[in-house]
């Protein structure tokens, strides 16, 4: 008896520990009616890229109008998998939806918001920042074809640089990522041999090299191994102070890896096609100092949802007021005709 | 424990205290609750598995290729790295973990014991993907930068253990599932070193057998069926472990014989690749690695009953 009676109340205050959190977490969880009676509160999730650039959304744009924006950084494949369940009320995704994607998404519209690049970064010890390289040089070392740091393909590029004799190994992003996508969708353009055996999308068959999950995964495995090179968002690798490479572009040019770069890239950007998707990497030669692999990052919504008003407003704060904070984050701002764009698919939103 | 008279069978149906009845009441739901669950789930995993049975049939399971660009979708590089990273990592981890559990029930004085068995439990403890974390960061450099060089040179003859050095690969996929089963292996052989009858141990000491011989001839016949069961418990683990291998194995769709390279494994795979699936078809030939990899747990543990009740027989009959 006596050993019952010391239970039960342990037993009770479990199990109202469990109800107090399970109460939390429903009351303050996303998508719950009570704590968002006008409707205008949203959640959001995917690409972790655009993920800098909603964290001063989030607050700016609630200080503004009252309304909370929510957003989880789980990926591009996350946010496309949610806003097709419909468990959000937007996506974001750095690649634009493959066509199995769009067909299991529904009715959804995809807007290009925010603007930044795809770096290649790499750990060699003996070689300074900002080597040379080209696509197609980028194509073989991926390959497996250039295998070594001292490589006369490299070497033609970089006169005057002491290359070591060092392996190369190519790190690349074991899960669905969208700078995979610009990667290999940039590769693609560039070498046939790249297009016919590897291809472009946000998961590929890599031939050679080790693959690691996100992008810390991929900037662990690159400062563990001497010899690596990956490829890695933009801001990332400039926040971390890896060294990364010049691309030579179109032009022939190696323009440093800067907004400008990119601005330069998607001014090339002259119509946007029936879906959104816009691809900007390798632009063509007469944009002289533009980046070859600068990358839009998609907002995804649902064409009607009971959230379309809010939704609306929200998107139109993050093309226009909201690019403010893109400079100060590594993302370059939207070009006028890109913006103009996405005002227009914006009003569709609920109305389609 | 088995040795002694069974208690008298309770009372048989139906049950006239309302105690009783509750109980019953409650204790059925929950077992019903969980074959429920189990089924439920093999049923979602085969549905969603569909189409990549229909489209690829029996080949997926010894098809090489995973390229989503092609659709080319197969199992055997992933069931190949499973194998070979729960296989080692039991290997490696069931002699540590019984040693340290003999240690800790036989051995060790009373005061050692306690600290020692907390530490060992807290290893069990720490989040795997933590333990994936310091892969990355320690154990893939350290290996292939000390290690992997060594071995290939003394063993180099052996595929396992030819080519290059990588940061991550099966190696450091198989140390962190060692890592990562010791604690539970060691937990159960413990307790099921605990049951084993002090007269009976008493009895060989007292007829002159060394600690040695008491271990050997008593306690682990004694414990034959509970170390099986323990060593299945920890093959679980290492079959169904995702995140930790997914950091340090280096996912790749490329095919090295060598334990060096990087690999993937069914639940790694699983992990890295389904929220991003691109299309319908990689979504369903992922439902049907975790087909493959139900399948296999079941295999393990349907194949540990059958030892456990074996032993458990031969042990009972002996006597």
């Amino acid at each position: 008896m006596t050993r019952i009676r010391t239970w039960i109340p342990a037993v009770t205050a479990g199990a109202a520990l469990v109800l107090a959190l399970a109460a939390a977490a429903c009351g303050g969880g996303p998508g719950s009616a009570a704590a968002d009676p006008a409707g205008t509160s949203l959640n959001g999730a995917g690409s972790t890229l655009v993920y800098p650039l909603l964290s001063q959304w989030e607050p700016d744009y609630s200080s503004k109008t009252g309304a909370t924006i929510t957003y989880g950084a789980i990926g591009s494949g996350g946010g496309i998998a949610a806003v097709t369940s419909r468990s959000v009320d937007f996506g974001a995704s750095d690649a634009p939806l493959t066509d199995d994607q769009r067909r299991s998404a529904g009715d959804v519209i995809q807007i290009p918001w925010a603007l930044a690049a795809t770096d290649v970064a790499y750990h060699v010890k003996g070689i300074g920042n900002k080597l040379k390289l080209t696509g197609p040089v980028l194509a073989d070392i991926f390959l497996g074809k250039v295998a070594t740091w001292d490589d006369p393909a490299i070497a033609r590029l970089n006169p005057g640089v002491h290359l070591p004799a060092t392996k190369i190994t190519p790190v690349y992003r074991s899960d669905a990522s969208g700078d995979t996508y610009v990667f290999t969708d940039y590769l693609s353009k560039i070498s046939p041999a790249w297009k016919s055996t590897v291809g472009s999308a946000v998961q590929v068959s890599f031939p050679t090299g080790v693959g690691a999950e996100h992008n810390s995964g991929v900037a662990a495995a690159l400062a563990g191994t001497d010899g690596t090179i990956a490829y890695l968002a933009i801001s990332y690798v400039l926040q971390n102070s890896l060294d990364y490479a010049l691309l030579r572009n179109a032009a022939g040019n190696y323009p440093d890896v800067r907004i400008p770069a990119i601005s330069a890239a998607a001014a090339t950007v002259k119509s946007i096609p029936a879906g959104g998707a816009v691809s900007l990497t390798n632009p063509p030669a007469p944009a002289a100092d533009a980046y070859p692999m600068a990358t839009f990052s998609y907002v995804i919504v649902p064409a009607s949802s009971p959230k379309a008003t809010a939704l609306r407003k929200f998107i139109t704060y993050a093309i226009t007021d909201g690019q403010q904070f893109a400079a100060a984050l590594d993302f370059a701002p939207l070009p006028e005709v890109v913006r103009r764009y996405d005002e227009q698919q914006t009003a569709l939103i609920g109305r389609g | 424990m088995a040795r002694l008279p069974l208690p008298a069978r309770r009372r048989s149906w139906p049950v006239r205290h309302p105690g009783d009845l509750a109980m019953h009441g409650i204790a059925g739901l929950a077992a019903a609750g969980t074959i429920l669950v189990l089924v439920l789930l093999t049923v979602q995993v085969f549905r969603q598995a569909r189409p990549a049975i229909s489209r690829f049939g029996a080949a997926f399971v010894w098809s090489t290729d995973w390229n989503p660009v092609t659709n080319a979708f197969g199992a055997r590089d992933l069931i190949w790295g499973t194998a070979v990273t729960s296989l080692a990592a039991v290997l490696a981890a069931v002699p540590l973990a019984v040693a340290a559990a003999l240690f800790l029930t036989e051995l060790a004085p009373a005061r050692a014991a306690a600290p020692i068995r907390t530490l060992v439990e807290l290893l069990a403890a720490i989040p795997s993907v933590v333990l994936g974390l310091w892969g990355i960061l320690v154990l893939g450099p350290v290996l292939a930068q000390h290690v992997e060089p060594w071995l290939g040179s003394t063993l180099g003859f052996i595929p396992l253990f030819s080519g290059a050095p990588s940061p991550a690969g099966l190696l450091p996929a198989c140390v962190i599932l060692t890592i990562m089963v010791v604690p539970i292996v060691a937990a159960i052989s413990r307790e099921v070193f605990l049951t084993v009858p002090a007269d009976l141990k008493d009895g060989a000491y007292a007829l002159g057998a060394t600690r040695w011989e008491v271990v050997r001839g008593v306690v682990l016949p004694h414990s034959a069926a509970g170390l099986t069961a323990a060593v299945i418990l920890g093959l679980g683990r290492a079959l169904g472990e995702a995140i930790a291998v997914t950091q340090v194995i280096g996912g790749t769709a490329a095919f090295h014989a060598s334990l060096f390279g990087p690999a993937d494994t069914l639940a790694s795979r699983i992990a890295s690749q389904y929220q991003g699936a691109v299309s319908d078809i990689q979504i369903a030939s992922i439902a049907f690695l975790a087909a493959i990899l139900l399948v296999f747990s079941l295999v393990a543990n349907v194949g540990a009953g059958l030892v456990v009740g074996r032993l458990q027989r031969r042990r009972l009959g002996v006597r």
